[in-house]
């Protein structure tokens, strides 16, 4: 297991938004895709994914729809929309903005 | 989709969402490895639930059950609040129905907007009604309207014999068609009344076919008769099909058959009269002005064609959708509407106040409950939402209560004052809104100031003490005092104004009203439509008065332009006595010995004497500043006389000198404080239109068959006779339910704000039991402990009594015009309303301290 498991706050809906870019998830492989990505460094708890997709559902980011997975489960995939997309493009900025001053904080003398 | 749109159809498939959610989450856990990691499914949707934002409609919909379970819990005040809240809501909507029935929506006629009755104008007089040829000669030359329409009212006898006045209404062929109604049973249309085939065909009005033809439909098609000659029913309108003027004929008759009736009529001939109500359809994209314009040249080529007609006259549109009204007449409707509604709607505000302390008794009750709830982190809004919700249902309750109310009470009213079949008063959306949109105000003073005002205390602090300190805080609270005072300014008011209603239907009901009524006859005879000229008329009048004073029943008759009690009004206002209405009335030297209206100086004029004038007392007073007015000029300055006539056909201005004053009697107005009387002797022109009165010896019902058989010399007249007595008891049907009316208010507002001081005094009383208990122990005088107890709704109760009384003196203004009547400030009134309200105040406020004095001090100390 990794040692920081947690996400820094704020950062949970940009994460989700980004990993459905490519294309349509469900649930678990939305957690899967994340962990994956950060080589285990980041997880998140299904205690704070589901509120957050319902999150993204209400506000019109990502559209929901059942069907089959590759190992013939039923599932509900989460797709991006262009609503989603130009939050996702807005939120980047943002966090790369933030993430660029904090560097540069930090690498100060 | 917008987010909220997409919020409420969440909201709204809510289940089928969360059960997908579930089986989402539940398809993840099958996936996971270790699935006990993924936590409370329970929890996780709660908090889904979140995301869309619904959580505090669930919180309310929570505090909405505690709400109507604590009204289940408490049924004695659940009824109360109900029965408090219907009575102030349901008044303010049963004046609303019946506005919106009769007053607030057009008639219910096909595009009331291009429809409009036309009023006949010349420079210095107007009148409602317009010739019959000149309506004809509209109708073929002016472009501006599509249809022309006209009514003439008249009394016509129905049945072979004769035997029944009732009211008939010669109407155009078109008035149907126009209207937009078809038949109930039968025809109505133009071709059906357009028959001419020797019969006239007829068509019975609804009220009429169901109370005398028994709701019979195979009486279409039969034989009937009218004023003795044979008509045939060809159809019956329906109940729905209105009255222009709020009439409710009993027969519609084609006017163009009016000679078959009375062949020697001159109605559809004479082009200088106002014999009939003239309406139109404005052709589309005709403005009300060119209407107006385009009329005005039409007429002045009637003037130029026909020398009667008086050139100069126009003819002044008023529109369908402004109820046929001028537009100073609708100001003075809404004037009187909003002054009754000013009335009902303090009923209101004392009903709310009421219930608004109340609700703050029994919330101080919870403060502790509160308390806990803010200590586990409730916020002030929170408990405010809280408390606010937990009132919704009473005021709902009350609301819909209040829609029944209003329903049953328009209902009822416009049975017992004989309303137009066609007002529709049924349930409508409007009714609703209205409501609503008072329940939401209802609901600011019953809910949201108490809730507020519980919401500022030190809730926290009062799981310590049990709430006594915040309890003590909300009853010293100054908005408790102010919802007292609220209730007592407002009751007292309404109860001047009952007060002040009822005395002056005494006035008219008690008094003596300078005439007697309750001996006396009224004859009436059409002549005119049996072609009878002025001078044939006098004759034949003369001749049936002598048959009349023949017969040993009757003791006194008398030739009358005006019938007190009854007939056309002809007011006079003069430069010399401002406010004052004369009403004057040509009559026979007799009338004075007939109505019994005592002579105070000088003599009556001679028969026919002209320029000699009998003034009322009133008038003399006021007029002169004396009683001493024989031989003065009439008026005292030759200043500009306005006339208002109804239907009288030609104005005159009625000059002369004094010969005699005469006691007052308001004859014609009785209700009227502001007119004065003025009688000259009559003219030969009179006797187009007048009437005979008779005083009887021993009783007024045996005179009208006395009558009716005198006035039957000519077999084609029918004469109409009926006792005074109906007369007043028809007039005065209006100000009696207007008095039972509002003194049922006063009476209900009174026994509200009682209620409310009871409330607030017992309430107080229980809060301070200990204390009271130990003072009384330690042998304190009872009465400085009755003080005490009474204190907190005496300052609150006196200011509210001052400000109740001043805005009585303002009411009382207002209401002393047309059509209440009320005298000014009365006293009398002012001092029962005071006496009564003192006396009841009073005793609410002192039974229940005297009930917590008199109960043993050392029961209260035992308790907690």
């Amino acid at each position: 297991m990794p040692k920081h498991a947690g996400l820094p706050p704020g950062t949970l809906v940009l994460l989700i938004l980004r990993v459905l870019r490519p294309g349509a998830l469900h649930g678990y492989a939305i957690a899967q895709r994340i962990r994956q990505l950060s080589s285990d460094q980041l997880s998140v708890e299904e205690g704070s994914l589901y509120p957050a997709l319902q999150r993204l559902l209400a506000n019109g980011w990502v559209r929901a729809e059942w069907t089959t997975s590759e190992t013939g489960r039923e599932v509900r995939s989460y797709r991006l929309t262009a609503k989603g997309l130009k939050q996702l493009d807005a939120e980047q900025d943002d966090y790369q903005r933030t993430a660029a001053a904090i560097t540069a904080i930090l690498e100060s003398a | 989709m917008s987010t909220w749109l997409r919020r409420v159809w969440h909201l709204i498939n809510r289940r089928r969402f969360e059960r997908e959610l579930a089986r989402e989450m539940q398809a993840h856990r099958a996936m996971m490895n270790d699935p006990s990691a993924f936590g409370d499914t329970h929890r996780l949707i709660e908090q889904s639930r979140d995301a869309w934002g619904w959580n505090w409609l669930d919180e309310s919909v929570q505090d909405l059950l505690v709400g109507v379970r604590m009204l289940v819990k408490a049924p004695a005040f659940a009824v109360t609040a109900t029965l408090i809240v219907s009575f102030g809501i349901g008044l303010n909507l049963t004046l609303y129905q019946m506005l919106q029935a009769a007053l607030f929506s057009p008639p219910a006629i096909r595009a009331p907007e291009t429809f409009a009755r036309f009023h006949r104008h010349e420079p210095h007089s107007s009148s409602t009604g317009v010739a019959y040829p000149v309506a004809r000669f509209v109708a073929d030359n002016a472009a501006v309207l599509s249809a022309v329409v006209v009514q003439a009212g008249s009394n016509v006898a129905w049945g072979a014999d004769a035997s029944e006045q009732v009211e008939g209404s010669f109407v155009s062929a078109n008035w149907f068609d126009e209207l937009g109604y078809g038949a109930l049973y039968g025809r109505v249309s133009s071709d059906a009344l357009d028959a001419r085939d020797g019969v006239p065909g007829v068509v019975v009005g609804y009220r009429f076919w169901q109370s005398r033809l028994g709701s019979d439909p195979t009486i279409v098609g039969t034989t009937a008769y009218l004023d003795r000659k044979p008509v045939t029913i060809v159809g019956i309108a329906p109940r729905a099909f209105p009255g222009l003027d709020f009439d409710v004929p009993d027969v519609f008759i084609p006017i163009a058959e009016r000679e078959y009736f009375y062949p020697q009529s001159a109605l559809l001939r004479e082009w200088n009269s106002d014999s009939v109500d003239m309406y139109g359809r404005l052709r589309s994209g005709v403005s009300k002005a060119a209407a107006r314009e385009a009329l005005r040249g039409v007429m002045q080529t009637i003037a130029r064609e026909h020398p009667e007609v008086a050139a100069g006259q126009w003819l002044e549109p008023l529109m369908a959708t402004d109820n046929f009204m001028r537009a100073n007449e609708r100001r003075q409707m809404m004037t009187i509407v909003s002054l009754i509604a000013a009335l009902t709607g303090l009923v209101l505000t004392v009903a709310a106040s009421n219930l608004g302390n109340l609700v703050l008794s029994r919330a101080t009750g919870r403060v502790r409950e509160l308390g806990v709830r803010m200590a586990l982190g409730a916020r002030r809004s929170r408990i405010v939402r809280q408390l606010v919700v937990e009132s919704i249902p009473i005021v709902a309750l009350g609301a819909a209560c209040s829609v029944v109310f209003a329903l049953a009470a328009a209902r009822s009213i416009a049975s017992l004052v004989a309303l137009p079949p066609y007002l529709d008063f049924s349930l409508g959306w409007r009714l609703v809104a209205a409501a609503g949109a008072l329940a939401s105000l209802t609901l600011l003073v019953v809910g949201i100031v108490p809730a507020w005002q519980v919401a500022q205390q030190q809730l926290i602090e009062a799981i310590k003490d049990g709430g006594q300190h915040v309890s003590r805080a909300l009853d010293r609270a100054v908005i408790r005092r102010v919802l007292v005072g609220a209730q007592v300014a407002g009751s007292c008011l309404l109860l001047v104004v009952a007060s002040m209603m009822t005395r002056s239907l005494q006035r008219v009901l008690k008094t003596d009203l300078g005439f007697d009524y309750e001996r006396a006859a009224v004859l009436s005879m059409p002549l005119a439509r049996h072609g009878m000229t002025p001078d044939e008329a006098r004759a034949y009048w003369y001749a049936v008065k002598d048959r009349v004073l023949g017969h040993p029943e009757v003791q006194g008759a008398a030739i009358v332009t005006a019938p007190p009690l009854g007939g056309r009004v002809f007011e006079t206002g003069f430069n010399d006595l401002p406010g004052v209405k004369v009403i004057t009335q040509a009559a026979d030297p007799d009338y004075f010995s007939v109505m019994r209206i005592p002579l105070l100086a000088g003599r009556v004029f001679a028969p026919f004497e002209q320029g000699a004038l009998v003034v009322s007392r009133r008038l003399a007073l006021d007029m002169y500043g004396t009683l001493d007015v024989i031989g003065q000029p009439f008026p005292k300055s030759a200043g500009r006389a306005r006339n208002r006539a109804s239907d009288v056909a030609s104005l005159r201005k009625t000059e002369g000198t004094i010969v005699g004053v005469a006691a007052d009697a308001h004859s014609i107005k009785v209700t009227a404080t502001d007119v004065a009387e003025l009688y000259q002797a009559l003219t030969p022109p009179d006797f187009s239109l007048v009437y005979l009165v008779a005083g009887a010896r021993t009783d007024a019902y045996r005179l009208p068959p006395i009558l009716r058989e005198a006035g039957s010399i000519d077999p084609r007249v029918i004469p109409i006779a009926h006792a005074m007595r109906e007369d007043f008891d028809r007039r005065t049907r209006g100000p009696k339910l207007a008095s039972l009316i509002s003194s049922a208010i006063g009476a209900l507002t009174l026994a509200l704000a009682c209620l409310g001081i009871f409330g607030v005094v017992s309430y107080g009383a229980t809060l301070r039991a200990k204390e009271i208990g130990i003072r009384i122990a330690l042998g304190a005088p009872r009465l400085s402990l009755l003080r005490v107890a009474v204190r907190q709704v005496l300052a609150p109760g006196a200011v509210g009594l001052v400000v109740g009384l001043l805005a009585a003196f303002a009411a009382a203004r207002a209401l002393s015009a047309e059509p209440f009547y009320l005298q000014s400030v009365d006293p009398s009134a002012f001092l029962a309303a005071l006496a009564l309200f003192a006396a009841a105040g009073t005793i609410a406020a002192t039974w229940p301290a005297l009930a917590t004095l008199r109960a043993n001090p050392l029961e209260a100390l035992r308790r907690e």
